[in-house]
């Protein structure tokens, strides 16, 4: 009997009990469990130092482990903006769950974003309805913090990430990039390639293409629209609806703004709509086909002196200006866009569409009370990085045509448009499990069949909302093919 | 010296022949085997099943009247639902045609729709079908989502901002970790392992004590010139081996077939590690040799060879049931005192290692300490029961 105890307690003692649980080196960082709103499941959160001096920060790195920790290598996403932090994109978790079974994803809050040292400009309590007011609380919000906005570039954020992924001890990553997070990532590619395994790019803005031109880009998701709703029996119903646009927004006046009822409050007149907003709160519809299919019928009722519907959209978009630090979007917008965008050419893509230059106004007037210094790209040089790129045919901002004409230099790429898909359509039907597919074999070419399966919603027809019965004789398969 | 006097000449003789009659009951060993390899097997397949069930089978729905309808029959299709529409027929024979399930739509549904009037929509179920809660569950989400882009677009119509109807938001923060959750899957198996011990050894100790007795070779044994703590010592060694070699079959079973579950599918981390399989195992070790002795013991009290099975059958299911009642009732056992009680001790320690918790090595070892003091008292008590004459003559 004592043999074979002392040959137990041998046994036990080697193979050590309470072996699992992570032994934290010295130079490993050190995570705490944490949470991200939009995802039950705990996280793991670092601290990691970036920067000097006065733009000193810690940089919020969330990492979602893998269930089933198989050694592929991590997929770490990019949020867009520039201006969003990768934590907002947390509820994309839900939809990369089969992706997160055997990687670890990997959501970096990029300098001056987030819970990254968020450089905001207070414009997420009020958004000032005219230019002037709006340029003045930035430049007041520049002149706080002139240094820190120089300091923040996608060069910057490119380094950042790479100090991430050292301090992480990660030897190849994958990316993950969503509207301007492709701009980030598609960088990345060009400044550490050796690094990087794959690609998954949605909402592509390609580094030549200039993003901030969006006019023409928003005419065609409209027309887009156009085309799905005349194919569309009952909304065919509305007729005429684009020209019924084009005249409310041309003859918009003082009056009709201080009609536009307030969709929070039901207030009219409380704070006037001017044309500018109300031409971009309707291309920020686009974004969202479930918007999109409530424009025509909203039009109708507007061109009849109903605003309240346009009112009702406008109300869907309310919380997206609270996640954008706005003191990050101008420092790499005016650095890396706006300078190299010329009337002509802002001329040139507003002719002949309904937003005009309602967008880009409001940057070139921020951009002249924020003066960073212009950051140029180098011209991209060839890769072969295997890329999933991913477009709403109907996308206002980044549409199919970008990733389509754009990327010739990378020779590794395969390409989703999503029929009347707007902007970011990761989340959409069968698109999280390709991109699965995709990372796990990324040289094979995807089976894209399901894509053409993504229908639009339901257009709203009348105050009920959608036609659910036969009426007028409903198109069996949507308007989209 | 000691360890060299026990193990040489009669004793050694004594454990040859012990293991040798234990070891060479083939059905005592297929019996073991059989138990030890069952509840891996039942385990293993009941959740591949599970998920499969739940993740890849479709729903089948029959839309009645749904030709009045194509917007609803084309929200409603979807990777998990499939829509037949069907103008007329009885629900029950539809359901009975392989239907999951049966929605029907009214003859007045669309009017009411389009006036406010809040029509009914009338779902058939057959619950006493399996599959009915998951197809119920499917069209639930199908419908759920098609109703809330109608109230939405209700709201944009009338100017409305749809958070209105949200007054906060709740966010769930779940504590577990991908590898406690293992525990609602696992949570049978260190009853079940426990359970092998007491089963695998069973056949085994009943044959060497009153069986034994019955074939009148206990006697000549006794008339060896031998301490009764040796006999019971031989004896119990032979029966432990018998049990725990059931509870290492078990374990590795588990183990091998755990790579098949699909316990990521459900979010579910396979935690136990190699140390952790090899802890399992040594920690049964001491257990066994207690089931073992107790069996011997009990079986020898009895009146005979059916008596000794009876006991013993109800011996090995009193514990167990007991330890799974603990369990489901989930009567906080977290003092360290209470990992010092046999059987709770080992089940604690096994449900911590299967999900790759931390277990303590000082309360192991002072639990198996514990259970191997009780090994010795018994066996004490075995031999004082071996010089009392009354022990032959019960038959």
């Amino acid at each position: 009997m004592v043999w074979m105890r002392r040959l137990l307690f041998v046994a036990v003692l080697s193979c050590g009990l309470g072996v699992p649980g992570s032994v934290v080196g010295q130079d490993e960082p050190v995570s705490s469990t944490c949470y991200l709103d939009g995802w039950g499941d705990s996280l793991l959160c670092y601290r990691i130092s970036v920067g000097a001096d006065a733009n000193a920060i810690e940089l919020s790195v969330t990492v979602a482990p893998a269930v089933n920790d198989a050694g592929r290598e991590p997929l770490y996403l990019l949020a867009g903006g520039p201006g969003q932090a990768a934590s907002d994109l947390a509820p994309l978790l839900n939809a990369f769950r089969r992706i997160n079974r055997e990687r670890d994803i990997v959501m970096v809050d990029r300098r001056g974003a987030g819970l990254s040292a968020a450089f905001r400009c207070g414009f997420e309590r009020e958004m000032p309805a005219d230019l002037q007011s709006f340029s003045r609380q930035l430049a007041q919000c520049y002149l706080r913090r002139p240094q820190f906005a120089e300091a923040l570039s996608s060069r910057q954020a490119v380094e950042d990430l790479e100090r991430v992924r050292k301090t992480l001890g990660h030897h190849r990553i994958a990316l993950w990039g969503g509207s301007w997070g492709t701009r980030t990532a598609l960088l990345y590619q060009q400044w550490y390639p050796e690094a990087l395994s794959a690609l998954v790019l949605d909402a592509v803005a390609p580094i030549d293409t200039k993003v901030f031109l969006t006019a023409t880009a928003a005419e065609r998701a409209m027309q887009r629209l156009e085309r799905d709703c005349a194919r569309d029996a009952i909304c065919a119903g509305f007729g005429d609806w684009r020209s019924e646009l084009d005249q409310l927004l041309a003859n918009w006046s003082g009056e009709r703004a201080a009609q536009f009822p307030d969709p929070v409050t039901g207030v009219r007149g409380a704070q006037p709509v001017p044309r500018w907003v109300l031409a971009n709160s309707i291309r920020t519809a686009l974004y969202d086909p479930a918007a999109a299919a409530q424009l025509p019928y909203a039009v109708h009722q507007a061109s009849r002196g109903n605003y309240l519907p346009l009112s009702g959209i406008s109300g869907l978009f309310l919380n997206t200006t609270d996640s954008m630090a706005m003191g990050l979007t101008f420092s790499v917008a005016c650095a890396e866009e706006l300078n190299r965008i010329t009337a002509d050419e802002v001329a040139a893509d507003s002719t002949g569409s309904f937003l005009g230059s309602a967008f880009f106004d409001l940057f070139y007037s921020g951009c002249q009370a924020w003066p960073v210094s212009a950051k140029p790209y180098s011209a991209p040089e060839e890769r072969a990085h295997p890329v999933l790129l991913i477009s709403g045919e109907a996308d206002p901002i980044t549409p199919p045509d970008y990733a389509e004409r754009q990327l010739v230099y990378l020779s590794n790429k395969q390409h989703l448009i999503v029929p009347g898909g707007g902007h970011i359509n990761s989340g959409r039907g069968c698109i999280p499990d390709l991109i699965a597919r995709f990372l796990n074999a990324p040289q094979d070419s995807l089976d894209q069949g399901c894509v053409a399966e993504i229908r639009r919603p339901p257009f709203m027809v009348d105050a009920f909302g959608p036609a659910l019965g036969k009426g007028v004789g409903v198109e069996r398969q949507g308007g989209q093919r | 010296m000691a360890v060299a006097n026990i193990f040489s000449g009669q004793m050694a003789a004594l454990l040859r022949k012990e293991f040798l009659e234990a070891w060479r009951d083939r059905r005592a060993l297929w019996m073991a085997i059989c138990f030890s390899l069952l509840f891996p097997v039942l385990l293993a397949g009941s959740t591949i099943f599970f998920v499969k069930k739940h993740t890849e089978e479709t729903t089948r729905l029959a839309l009645l009247g749904g030709d009045s309808v194509p917007v609803l029959e084309q929200q409603l299709r979807g990777a998990s639902l499939e829509v037949d529409v069907v103008a007329q027929g009885e629900p029950r024979a539809l359901l009975a045609d392989g239907y999951d399930l049966v929605l029907q739509v009214g003859e007045d549904f669309v009017e009411g729709y389009r006036n406010f009037r809040a029509p009914k929509l009338y779902l058939y179920v057959d619950s006493s079908s399996t599959s009915s809660g998951r197809a119920e569950r499917h069209l639930q989400e199908r419908l759920g989502s098609l109703q809330q882009l109608i109230v939405s677009q209700r709201l944009t119509a009338r100017g409305v901002a749809p958070q209105l109807l949200a007054p906060w938001q709740l966010q769930v923060r779940d504590i577990s970790t991908p590898s406690s959750r293992g525990a609602l899957i696992l949570a049978m198996v260190p009853g079940l392992l426990i359970l092998t011990l007491f089963v695998a050894s069973l056949a085994t100790s009943v044959d060497t004590s009153a069986g034994e007795r019955e074939r009148l070779s206990l006697e000549t044994l006794l008339l060896q010139p031998l301490p009764g703590w040796q006999l019971i010592v031989a004896k119990t060694l032979a029966v432990a081996s018998m049990g725990w070699l059931g509870a290492l079959l078990a374990i590795a079973a588990l183990v091998t077939l755990m790579p098949l579950m699909p316990l990521a599918e459900l979010g579910i981390q396979q935690a136990t590690t190699v140390s952790g399989v090899i802890t399992m195992g040594l920690l049964l070790l001491p257990l066994a040799l207690l089931v073992a002795v107790v069996q011997i013991l009990l079986a020898l009290r009895s009146q005979s060879f059916k008596d000794a099975q009876t006991q013993l059958s109800i011996l090995q299911l009193a514990p167990v049931t007991l330890l799974m009642v603990l369990d489901m009732s989930r009567v906080e056992l977290g003092e360290p005192f209470w990992q010092l009680v046999p059987l709770v001790g080992q089940q604690q320690w096994l449900k911590g290692l299967l999900v790759g918790d931390t277990v303590s090595l000082p309360l192991v070892v002072a639990g198996s300490l514990v259970c191997l003091m009780l090994v010795g008292v018994s066996v004490a008590v075995g031999a004082r029961a071996l010089r009392r004459e009354s022990l032959l003559g019960a038959v």
